[in-house]
Parts: structure tokens; C-alpha cells; sequence
């Protein structure tokens, strides 16, 4: 029967929280863990709890629990708010909500979560070590909003269907591209955005009735000249041109008549 | 706060005693208070005050002070006594039933080691004079009686003793009525739903007094008689009198009013719908007697969001933002002339659609299902639709699939709708052993039904398993020593990602050997393999209307003997046979929402499978097989046979046609009838090759798939044995109609119950010359189905056939089926 054995059937808490913090020391988080699980309900108030709360929340995000140590850590900051380890343990709770982050074609209620904490960490702690970890996670998550923003909307202009649904589905796209550029206004995403949008005005303009067309040709060049604004070299241009040429030389009939 | 000290200067404390503590550690309550050694502070000052406050707010001590206890130069000694609250050790209830004790123990929180305040007895005392007044007993009075003992270590605890005396339920004797002219007070009284007076006859109902039951009944006294035209009827009740006979007596009094009709309506502010149209909508003319409470049905029905009233009118139809008032703009008399304000507001267009709670599926899955896009008009018949759809992938919870509508902008004219989506399980396994057929047999089925195909190398999504695409993969695999079946079956819904086409591919492969009783094992020698491969493409369409779907598919069966005699074969024992056939299916499918508990909508399909017809081309002389067949019979030549009936079955040629129908309407509530009517039909395309052995009918039972080696088709019918209604080689037509009743017990996502009570009839026939759809076997019964994620459906089903199966003496009588795998 192994010291540590002895200690956890035991029912005294002292010998707990020694044996707790010394495996916490060598590294072993597995079993400090589980000493701490036992005292830590019954040690709220007692001097010390502190450093146990510290040491719990610490052995979870070690152990990539994050789930537990988010909340854990979020504790300890509103518990201990004079805590040394304040500074740590804020960056430490955010960064276990930026773990939890899904990938972009999920529900991204965690990855706000983790940009709120991140921002809220600069906020407070402008000087810390941390600070430069905090804005590059803070800024991983951002794209990752925007990728999915952008994908959602690249969505609807995919999915553009020749049916009844025709023009519903091209003015979806459109509006979709406009959510976009209105919520990502500095996106990395913008020029491809505002490609799109411009393929699709140009594909409903050119596939439209006679009785509209003009209109809707004249915003396909609208939106053509949003893009080319925004778009120095392009992956896009060679295409671009080829379809503006198209428009021009579509209206150029509206304007011979 | 006492002590040598100079009010206002700073101190720094040196010391903290805690005094007058019986169940709390000092340390706790020092902490708790926010003061520590080491702290300077004034005194007296805003700290200690907080600190006396922080304790006070713990709701467990009765008085809390801070004394200093010493001064010694600027360091401070301070001592903090607190009077603990009692804790309550035992609640006794008397006067009440004993099975009761529990709840009113736990509704009341007063569990033992619970601060025993001033305020939980006098919320316990109200509450339950309030639950028994509810329950009709007026005169209920409760008594609370604390008695304080002491523990053996000095903690003051209290013995509750709660005294309870209900009294008798207080019954109503009579209803008295006066001041009502236009109706009899008989009328009156029946218009009161929950309060009746005594009336031994009566029996369903009560006749206790129950005052919020009351007040709601003389509401609809004023609605019954605002309903004929009373628009000034009031309706007043003076407080119950008591009887000597320990009922009361009700009087209400009513001031009548005059009675009005209704003169002119005019509509202001409507565009979008003309007068006329709006008008005939609202469906109240000039003359009409004024029924002020049709009147705001009509307008906007407040006890029915979805009335087709309108309010709904327009907010359904794009104008979310519109308003709707009628004013009454003159009273002639009894004649009130009425104006109808129409405020339209801007054309509402959805702006930003969203989705959250996707924590499996893709945003791809979700989004290429809504109907609801960005930039079109608001439409809520859109947004129910979007939720049907949802509903129907089966990634989600039916029942919690809801719609936000968020940020509505009457500026703009724009609204927000976010979809609300809780995952479920979708992924299924079968994992089976057992014996049978002489050995044993084990099976493993894997059914993932959000799968995700392009991450099946991708080491990082297996959490457990690469999800969130919303396809379909399933594996099975099942094998004893005489035969072996592996099948894999995969389908897309939306190929390629642009339009709703379902990809679908299955491959399988069976064999089966002969058991030889000689050597009482397995003789691979005498073997019959099948190898499959289906190929289908599905659309779904845009006219008629969206419900509808075109498939297509290809199948190919081979077939293989060796030494090995099967009934469908009849004569080969050593060959082969081919089984290519295109399928064509033209379906509807309006379910909703729930794809296990449909309660609305309907599902209907007509399919036909075609073989090509060889016999047009291949230039073989089928009437004279025939012919040389019969010889070879009556020969007793079984060379000749095998080698007439390769030749008939080298190649299947046949046609099958069928239809299927399911109707769900809701009754009444949660009461759902399901309709369901079926057909088939197997010809040929060349009489004298005539109908094939293959692809028959088998009615009867439970229909589940049963060991299908020829393509056969198992139609349910309970209340007779599996496959009882067909000849042995099986029907070539077959109807089937069957209503049921179902109702659910619960929709809880983990496992989803509910029950039904069924009424069928059916049967095949062997050739079209016996087909009479109206010679059927006919059978009633009930069951219950279970639903769970992780099993699919299950279910058992007891049903009487009323009908007497050929060779019975008698009719059939009740069989029980098990249902196991989707039916739905």
C-alpha cells in the first residue's frame, strides 16, 4: 500500500493537502487531482484555500480539463481577487475558454466566451507577460468568427440554384455579402467578399430578364469597382475582367438602343 | 464599538477574537467578515460597518457586533461577537395525512439544519394557508409553534411543531343572480365553468369555491353577454356569504346595459389589401349584432398566435411591424360606427439568419436546409418550414428546435432570426450473438447518420468519430458457420454541395452453405452466393412543389449456385442468375417536425423498378421453352429443367409497381390519426416467359425485412403470422389500408414513447384474375413504440386478426409482434 494510498482513504485532511501539493510540485496531476477533489468542497474560508484553489485550477488546465478549468480558474479570479496570481490565473481561465473553441463550422458560443476574457485580460493587465500570447489567441479567434461569417455567406452564393428559387437565391447571396462586409469591415476575407458579391450580381444580371437587366447590369459594375478598390493583385482578376468585359459589352446593347 | 480608542484616527488591527461562535470556526467568520490581522482601518469606520453588514447579510447569525477590546498605541485589538440563528432539528406536521409530510417539508425548504428566522415562519404559515384556500379549503388555519432546546453542545436547536387544520372544503349552495334580463339565470350559471353550485347529479365537476376559478368564471359571464352585443355589461360580486350549514352563497349583480349593433367600418392606413378584401376577412357587417369580443378575434386573437386573424394576416406576410386598432369613432344610439386604423409599417426583410447549439453538425448542413434567407421578405411560413427540415435531418431534438426572431428594426424594416438547435445522438449499433440454424451467429450493425466521409483520414476528428456532414454510413456484418452477409451502404443528401441531390451507393454479399448431417459440419461445397450493388440519385424538386423528389436508381444482383438446391430456383442446382433493374420513385414528403412522431403532413410515393425486357431482342422463344419444359416435367428429365430454367432466369425480366401512402392529422391535442394505404404490383413484360419467382409480396406480421435472399418484400399486417397471407411463393399484388391512433407518453429525446391502437386490413393475390381489393383479412390491436438514439425504434404491437386464414378452423385471434429497427 503506497503512501499515496494511505493518504487517500484516509480521512484527515492535512496529510492530503502536503501529499496534494508535493505530486503537484513533481509533476504528477493526476493524483494530486484526486487529493484535492476530496478537500477542496470542505476548505472555503480556511487559510490556505487560497493557494489549494490555485493549485486545483492549475492541475485541471495542466491536465487540458479545460471544461473543468475554465470554470475553475473563473472562480478563482472572483474568489481571490487580491490573489499575486491574479494576473495568471485570469490569463490561464481565458485561454482554457480559447482550448474549448470548436472549429469555425460550429456553434462559436465558446470562442466569444474566450475573445470577452482575452480582451478583458488586456484590458486589465496591459503590461503583463502574457499579453502578447492574449492578443495573438485573441486574434486567431477573431479570424476564425470571420471565416465562418464568410463561409456562411460563400454558402448561399454556392448554392445558387437555376429553380423557382432563382432570384431569391442570387439577392440571399448578395444580402449574405453585405452582412458580412458590414460586420468585418477590416476582414482578411473582404476582397474575396466583395468578389463574390460581384460574381453574383454579375451572374444574376447577365441570366436576367430583359425588363430588368440594365439595372442589374449596371450593378454588377457597381459592385466590380468595390472590388477592384480593394484589390490590388488578386487571385480573382483574370476572371473579373473577363465577366466586366461581358457586363460592358451587354449594356453597351442598352446603349445603342 | 467600545473601547480607549480615538474615534476617527487610524489603527492597524493586531488582533481578532470571535466571541459567542457555537457551530462556526473562527477562522470562517473572520474571513467571511473581510477583516484580517495586519489591516488599518478607522474606527469606527467604513469597514467595520461592511464587516458587520458582510455578516449580516449571511442570514445566519440574529445580532452581529464588533466591541475593541484593546488599545495599544496605533495597534487595535478587536472582538467579534455574533448571536447565531437556532437550526431546526425536527418539523412534526399534524392534522394532515403523513404521506403528505414530505412535500410540504421540501416545499417549504425546512430541512433540518435549516437558520430558523422569523421570516420562514411566516412564509411557511402563509404558504400553506394559501395552498389549502387554493384547494378549496376557505378556512384552513395553520399553527407554528417553535419550541428551543439545546443540544449536548450548547447549539440552540428548534423542534417545529406545524399544526394544520383545514377545516372542511367550503362547497357553494347556491349561485344567486340579479339584475339579468336578457338571459336566464340557468344560462348564466352554465357559462361558469368552475363554479358550480351543489347538484347531487353532478359528478365530474366540483363544487368547491375557489376564488381565482371564480373571478375567471365572471369574466365569462361579461364575454357571454359582451358576445351579444352588451358592450357595458358589468359585473360585480360582493364576497361570499356563509350558510349555517358551513356552505356559502354566491350573489353577483349585473347592470346590463343596453344592447348595440354595429354601424359603419371603415379601414384607414391599408395599402397593401383593399377595403373589400380586409373586410370580408374580418367577416362582421353593418347590422350585425356588435360582438365586442369576435371583434378583437378577428383583429388579434390573443388565446391563438397562429389565428388566422388580421394581425396575422400581415405579420405573416412580410409586414412584421404593422399595428392594427379598431376605434370606435361614433355612437348613434345603439348603432357604433367603427374605424379600423391600419398602421403597415416598412415591408420587413430578414436580415441576419443564424444558427446556434450546432456542436456536432456543420454550419453547411444547417444553413442549405433553412428557408429563410437573408434579404428576402419576412415570411413566418418560411420560418415554420425551416424548422420542418431541421426536424426532419434527425441530427436534432424536434421538440427543442426553436426560432429567435432577434433585433426586429422598424426603421429598417429588418429582422434577425436565429435558430436554436440541440444535438442528439444519430449513430446507432446492433451488436448481436446467439445461436440459431445449428451454430452461432453474430451480428455487428454500425448506422452513422451525421457522418462525415471527407475526415475519415483525418486523425484529429475522431471525437470519437468524424461527424458533422450529415451523411450516412452503416456497415453491417453478420456470421455463423453456414452463412455470412456484409453489406455497406453510403449516402450523400446534397451532392456536391449545391443542390438537394442524394447520393446513394450500397454494396452487398452473402453466401450460405449446406450443413452436412453426415459429417455434421459445414460443407463448403454446396454453396449459393448473392453479390448486390445499388447505385441511386435522388432530386429533390421545385414543381409541383417542393416536396416532392425524383429518384432514380440501378441495382444489380448476382446470383450463384453450386450444388445447392433453393425452392425460387426450382430445377438449378449448378448456375446462375442476373438481376438488373432501374428504379424510378416520384415521392411527397410534408412530415412534420418530428421525424419519429410526425403530427402533421404526408408522406406518399409511387415507384416503379423495370428490368430491360431481354425478351424483345434476345430472340430466345419463350412459348416454346415453355413447351419443351413441359416435356422435360412430364419426362421426369432434370437435365433438361436445369437447363430450361437457366435459360428462363439468366437474365429476371419483370416489372414492379407500387404505392405508399401516410396521412397524419392531429385529432385533438397531442391525438394524432395516421392513414396509411399500400399497393404492389409484379408483372411481365412477355406472358410466356411469365411473372418471376423473384422481388414477390409477402403479407402479414410484422413486415420487418426477414432474410430477403430473393428480393422479396415483407408488408406488415399484425394480427397474423409473419408472411401468413401470401403463398408460399409469395404474391404478385397486394393492397394494404390501415388506420391508427396514436398518442404520445413522452417526447424526452433520450427516449421518446408513445402509444397506438391500430385498425388494418390487407392481402396479396396470386394473380391479377384474384385481385379483389375488398377480399381482405382484417385485424385491430395496439402497442407502444420506444424510441432511442443509441437502439433506433423498438416496439411491440398485440393484434387480433378477425379473419380465418385458409386451413384454420377458426378466426386467427391475437399475436404479439415485436418492431424492431426505423419504421417511420
Amino acid at each position: 500500500c503506497s503512501e499515496y494510498q494511505k493518504v487517500y482513504k484516509n480521512e484527515e485532511v492535512a496529510p492530503k493537502y502536503a501529499l496534494g501539493e508535493k505530486l503537484y510540485n513533481e509533476g504528477d496531476y493526476k493524483r494530486a487531482r484526486n487529493l484535492f477533489e476530496q478537500i477542496v468542497p470542505g476548505y472555503a474560508g480556511k487559510p490556505g484555500a487560497e493557494k489549494l484553489m490555485y493549485m486545483y485550477g492549475n492541475t485541471m488546465f495542466l491536465m487540458e480539463d479545460y471544461i473543468t478549468s475554465s470554470y475553475q480558474l473563473e472562480r478563482f479570479v472572483k474568489k481571490y481577487p487580491r490573489s499575486e496570481k491574479i494576473e495568471e490565473m485570469s490569463f490561464k481561465s481565458a485561454k482554457s475558454y480559447y482550448m474549448l473553441s470548436p472549429r469555425f463550422s460550429l456553434d462559436q458560443e465558446d470562442t466569444n466566451k474566450a475573445i470577452l476574457k482575452l480582451q478583458n485580460f488586456m484590458n486589465t493587465y496591459p503590461k503583463s507577460e502574457y499579453f502578447k500570447e492574449a492578443s495573438d489567441l485573441a486574434l486567431e479567434l477573431d479570424d476564425k468568427l470571420q471565416l465562418k461569417a464568410y463561409d456562411i455567406a460563400k454558402g448561399y452564393h454556392h448554392r445558387i440554384s437555376s429553380g423557382t428559387q432563382f432570384r431569391d437565391d442570387y439577392y440571399a447571396a448578395i444580402a449574405a455579402f453585405n452582412n458580412f462586409l458590414n460586420d468585418y469591415p477590416g476582414s482578411k476575407y473582404k476582397e474575396k467578399a466583395l468578389y463574390y458579391k460581384f460574381d453574383t450580381a454579375y451572374l444574376l444580371a447577365i441570366n436576367s430578364t430583359e425588363r430588368r437587366k440594365e439595372e442589374r447590369l449596371k450593378d454588377a459594375i457597381k459592385y466590380y469597382n468595390k472590388w477592384k478598390q480593394s484589390a490590388a493583385e488578386s487571385e480573382f482578376t483574370e476572371e473579373a475582367e473577363k465577366h466586366i468585359a461581358e457586363v460592358n459589352q451587354e449594356l453597351e446593347k442598352f446603349n445603342n438602343q | 464599538q467600545e473601547g480607549n480608542y480615538t474615534p476617527g484616527s487610524k489603527y492597524i488591527i493586531e488582533d481578532i477574537t470571535v466571541s459567542g461562535n457555537a457551530s462556526f470556526n473562527k477562522q470562517t467568520i473572520v474571513t467571511y467578515s473581510g477583516l484580517r490581522k495586519g489591516l488599518s482601518l478607522v474606527v469606527p469606520g467604513e469597514k467595520t460597518s461592511n464587516a458587520i453588514k458582510k455578516l449580516w447579510s449571511s442570514n445566519l447569525f440574529s445580532n452581529v457586533n464588533i466591541y475593541v477590546t484593546k488599545v495599544d498605541g496605533n495597534a487595535i485589538y478587536l472582538d467579534i461577537e455574533v448571536t447565531e440563528l437556532p437550526t431546526l432539528n425536527e418539523v412534526k406536521i399534524t392534522g394532515i395525512k403523513k404521506g403528505k409530510h414530505d412535500d410540504i417539508i421540501k416545499e417549504n425548504n425546512l430541512k433540518k439544519g435549516t437558520r430558523v428566522t422569523e421570516n420562514l415562519l411566516t412564509t411557511t404559515k402563509n404558504y400553506l394557508e394559501n395552498k389549502y384556500a387554493k384547494e378549496g379549503y376557505l378556512k384552513s388555519k395553520v399553527y407554528l409553534n417553535p419550541v428551543t432546546t439545546k443540544d449536548s453542545t450548547g447549539k440552540e436547536l428548534v423542534n417545529l411543531v406545524v399544526n394544520i387544520d383545514r377545516g372542511d372544503k367550503v362547497k357553494i349552495k347556491n349561485i344567486n343572480f340579479s339584475g339579468n334580463e336578457s338571459f336566464a339565470s340557468s344560462k348564466l350559471k352554465g357559462a361558469m365553468k368552475n363554479t358550480k353550485q351543489r347538484n347531487p347529479i353532478r359528478i365530474f365537476k366540483r363544487s368547491k369555491f375557489i376564488e381565482k376559478d371564480y373571478q375567471e368564471d365572471l369574466k365569462k359571464i361579461e364575454a357571454k353577454y359582451k358576445e351579444s352585443g352588451f358592450r357595458d355589461i358589468k359585473v360585480t360580486s360582493s364576497d361570499p356569504t356563509y350558510n349555517e350549514d358551513e356552505t356559502i352563497s354566491l350573489n353577483i349583480d349585473i347592470k346590463e346595459g343596453k344592447k348595440y349593433y354595429i354601424g359603419d367600418i371603415n379601414f384607414t392606413g391599408n395599402t397593401v389589401y383593399p377595403d373589400k378584401f380586409l373586410r370580408q376577412k374580418l367577416g362582421l357587417y353593418k347590422g350585425d349584432i356588435y360582438n365586442g369580443v369576435l371583434l378583437e378575434k378577428q383583429i388579434a386573437d390573443a388565446s391563438d398566435p397562429d389565428a388566422d386573424d388580421l394581425t396575422n394576416l400581415y405579420q405573416n406576410n412580410g409586414y412584421l411591424f404593422s399595428n392594427i386598432v379598431p376605434v370606435e369613432v361614433g355612437v348613434r344610439n345603439d348603432t357604433i360606427d367603427f374605424e379600423i386604423r391600419i398602421s403597415e409599417g416598412k415591408l420587413t426583410h430578414f436580415k441576419n439568419i443564424s444558427v446556434v447549439g450546432n456542436d456536432k453538425t456543420n454550419d453547411h448542413v444547417i444553413y442549405r436546409e433553412l428557408r429563410t434567407k437573408p434579404g428576402q421578405v419576412y415570411s413566418k411560413q418560411k420560418i415554420v418550414r425551416s424548422l420542418r427540415e431541421l426536424g426532419q435531418l434527425g441530427f436534432f431534438d424536434a421538440e427543442q428546435l426553436s426560432p429567435n426572431i432577434k433585433n426586429p428594426n422598424p426603421n429598417e424594416g429588418t429582422v434577425d432570426v436565429e435558430y436554436s438547435v440541440v444535438e442528439k445522438g444519430s449513430s446507432q449499433v446492433e451488436l448481436q450473438g446467439g445461436f440459431g440454424g445449428g451454430g452461432f451467429i453474430g451480428t455487428l450493425g454500425l448506422s452513422f447518420n451525421n457522418f462525415s466521409i471527407r475526415n475519415i483520414f483525418n486523425k484529429e476528428a475522431y471525437k470519437p468519430l468524424p461527424m458533422g456532414d450529415g451523411q450516412r454510413l452503416s456497415l453491417r456484418a453478420q456470421a455463423s458457420r453456414f452463412f455470412q452477409t456484409y453489406s455497406f451502404s453510403f449516402s450523400e443528401p446534397w451532392l456536391g454541395g449545391r443542390r438537394p441531390q442524394q447520393f446513394s451507393v450500397s454494396l452487398s454479399q452473402t453466401s450460405q452453405f449446406r450443413f452436412d448431417p453426415v459429417a455434421r459440419d459445414v460443407d463448403r461445397d454446396q454453396r449459393f452466393l448473392i453479390t448486390g450493388v445499388t447505385v441511386g440519385l435522388a432530386r429533390r424538386l421545385q414543381v409541383p412543389d417542393d416536396y416532392f423528389t425524383l429518384s432514380t436508381a440501378v441495382s444489380f444482383q448476382h446470383y450463384n449456385l453450386k450444388n445447392y438446391q433453393t425452392g425460387i430456383f426450382q430445377n438449378i442446382s449448378n448456375g446462375f442468375s442476373n438481376n438488373l433493374a432501374f428504379t424510378v420513385g416520384l415521392s411527397r414528403n410534408s412530415l412534420s417536425i418530428n421525424p419519429i412522431f410526425p403530427t402533421a403532413g404526408s408522406k406518399f410515393g409511387v415507384t416503379g423498378k423495370f428490368s430491360i425486357p431481354y425478351s424483345l431482342f434476345n430472340g430466345v422463344d419463350y412459348a416454346d421453352l415453355e413447351r419443351q419444359r413441359e416435356i422435360a416435367v412430364e419426362d421426369n428429365n432434370r437435365n433438361a429443367l436445369a437447363r430450361i430454367d437457366q435459360e428462363k432466369y439468366k437474365w429476371l425480366e419483370f416489372y414492379k409497381i407500387k404505392f405508399d401512402g401516410d396521412w397524419y392529422n392531429t385529432l385533438y391535442k397531442k391525438l394524432v390519426l395516421r392513414s396509411n394505404m399500400q399497393f404492389g404490383f409484379l408483372g411481365a413484360y412477355n406472358n410466356d416467359r411469365g411473372i418471376i419467382p423473384f422481388e414477390r409480396f409477402f403479407v402479414g406480421g410484422d413486415g420487418l425485412g426477414a432474410f430477403s435472399l430473393d428480393g422479396r418484400e415483407a408488408v406488415g399486417l399484425r394480427g397474423y403470422p409473419n408472411q401468413s397471407l401470401s403463398s408460399t411463393d409469395g404474391g404478385t399484388i397486394f393492397n394494404k389500408f390501415s388506420l391508427e391512433l396514436r398518442h404520445p407518453i413522452t417526447m424526452n429525446p433520450s427516449a421518446s414513447i408513445f402509444a397506438l391502437a391500430f385498425m388494418e386490413g390487407g392481402n396479396s393475390y396470386n394473380t391479377f384474375s384474384d385481385y379483389n381489393p375488398f377480399d381482405i383479412y382484417r385485424s385491430a390491436g395496439a402497442g407502444i413504440r420506444i424510441f432511442m438514439p443509441a437502439f433506433g425504434l423498438l416496439g411491440i404491437d398485440f393484434g387480433y386478426g378477425f379473419d380465418t386464414l385458409p386451413g384454420q378452423p377458426k378466426r386467427n385471434g391475437w399475436e404479439t409482434h415485436f418492431i424492431l429497427g426505423q419504421q417511420f
